[in-house]
């Protein structure tokens, strides 16, 4: 029964409302995020990216270096992460070679040596640089914390081989440098706490040099330890990445997933504004009809 | 002896360990690396552990043709495949190599490429501003979302997405890491000097 005068049509209608905002089909979502990646990377938006200053003193660390000084870099991600960490590795990478560096490649996961070993033949071939000379790759080590604490006093010894089974001390960049002393600066590719591991081990113990490229997830962790100095720069996430490209000059699937990225942002927050009218509407919606009357709220995914 | 051993086992080495950060004895350094050492075999130990265990209880359900039995042994032929590769034709090319970039690879990177559209579902239908609490929660993530994109830079959510980072983010960032910091020192000590023995085990 309806107060004289009122449209009977207008609380169905707003409860119609109310519950398609409110309980959008998981597929229609699913569709939706598809789609949001798909096109910007078939139809590029080109958005304009700003160069953050964790990412501009990230790219001082290894500009400030001169031709020849060693580098660790450190591939600490498995294939779960790779889109978002490839891009960074690449980039640095590049970025070394391009200023004559010499890298120490090295990981801290048994799941990452295929990875390190993918990246380091792209951006050494493309430098045309010479294995054991320029960069050498010391593969996995069982225990990270042991092996950060080691390599302080001797990666010789750490690592008595390198992962193709090479003598450490046959090669060549080895013999020159054998601990943090020798090198000028780590690079910890990470997803995972393990960039802390190397700010606590190599970092505080042995006073090393350290920057970090990090998932976004892991950026958020990583942001006091750049405050206070202990990271002299980090990346994070798949922006990071753009930025970092952007500052070499050298386009990559950072930059190229930018657009991609920001659609789909955007839509997760559309659909997180949408869920929040369906569920403000139906507040007022059971505020009118008295307390227990309205459906229960899905919280499901 | 059960339990005394490893109580003063833990207390010398713990001790050795400490002492190391404060002196440059050369007999002191040596035996720190000792430690070092033996805590790498003890990790590689623990890595064949957990493929025997893996081994027993996939071949179990292989043997009496249990629920799922085929993944099961989909998993062990995997897990013999990679090394069997590895140990013919090295770690650095060939077969091995090639499974990697081709079925591990992909298949991990597709499962967490999946969380994508789990993380839209679940925000769509749990982040819901239903307190003051979770209303400020809601918005500091989705000022953060776009502002770490190119279309949050172009409103200007950037600068707001940097202070929320770099004020409340790391604030209370810091005072987790300061108390996980002294809960780490405070149970440290524990164990070093024997109070904490909880793991040795029941009854220790």
């Amino acid at each position: 029964m309806t107060a004289l005068g009122e449209n009977p049509a207008r609380p169905a209608r707003g409860r119609r409302l109310r519950e398609r905002l409110g309980d959008v089909d998981r597929r229609v979502i699913f569709l939706a995020v598809g789609l949001a990646v798909a096109l910007p990377l078939i139809f590029p938006l080109r958005l304009p990216v700003a160069v953050s200053r964790e990412a501009r003193a990230y790219y001082d660390a290894l500009e400030q270096l001169k031709p020849g000084d060693e580098i660790l870099v450190s591939f600490d991600y498995e294939p779960e992460t790779m889109a978002e960490l490839d891009p960074m590795s690449l980039a640095t990478l590049r970025h070394a070679f391009r200023k004559d560096l010499r890298v120490i490649a090295l990981t801290n996961y048994p799941g990452a040596p295929g990875i390190a070993q993918r990246i380091l033949g792209a951006a050494a071939a493309e430098a045309h640089k010479e294995y054991g000379v320029d960069y050498v790759f010391l593969g996995y080590n069982p225990d990270y914390s042991a092996t950060m604490l080691r390599m302080g006093e001797s990666i010789r010894q750490t690592f008595p081989t390198d992962h193709f089974g090479t003598p450490a001390d046959s090669l060549p960049l080895l013999r020159q440098a054998n601990s943090y002393a020798d090198t000028e600066l780590l690079v910890a590719i990470s997803s995972t706490v393990m960039a802390e591991y190397w700010i606590i081990f190599a970092g505080g113990t042995f006073k090393e040099k350290v920057i970090s490229a990090n998932t976004a997830i892991q950026a958020v962790l990583i942001y006091p330890y750049f405050q206070t100095g202990q990271l002299s720069g980090f990346l994070g996430g798949l922006k990071g990445a753009a930025e970092y490209e952007k500052l070499i000059g050298r386009e990559g699937d950072g930059l190229r997933g930018m657009d991609a990225q920001s659609m789909a942002h955007l839509l997760i927050v559309c659909f997180i504004v949408l869920g929040n009218i369906g569920f403000l509407l139906g507040r007022r919606e059971r505020g009118r009809e008295g307390p227990g009357r309205g459906p229960a709220q899905a919280t499901g995914a | 002896m059960k339990r005394t051993g490893p109580v003063v086992f833990g207390f010398v080495i713990g001790m050795l360990m400490l002492i190391q950060h404060f002196t440059p004895d050369p007999w002191i350094n040596d035996r720190y690396n000792d430690v070092l050492d033996w805590k790498q075999i003890v990790f590689g130990t623990t890595l064949i552990l957990g493929v025997v265990s893996l081994v027993t209880h996939h071949g179990r359900k292989v043997a009496r043709r249990g629920g799922g039995w085929a993944y099961s042994l989909l998993t062990l032929a995997g897990l013999a495949a990679m090394p069997a590769a590895a140990l013919a034709f090295g770690s650095g090319r060939g077969p091995y190599l090639w499974m990697f970039d081709h079925v591990q690879a992909p298949m991990q990177a597709t499962m967490f490429a999946l969380l994508a559209f789990y993380v839209a579902s679940a925000s769509y239908r749990a982040f819901r501003a239903r307190t003051l609490h979770a209303a400020l929660l809601l918005t500091a993530g989705v000022v953060v979302m776009l502002g770490r994109v190119p279309l949050g830079e172009l409103i200007g959510l950037d600068h707001v997405s940097a202070w929320i980072l770099d004020f409340p983010n790391l604030a209370a960032k810091r005072g987790v890491m300061i108390g996980v910091g002294l809960g780490m020192t405070a149970t440290s000590i524990k164990i070093i000097t024997g109070i904490e023995r909880t793991y040795l085990g029941k009854g220790a």
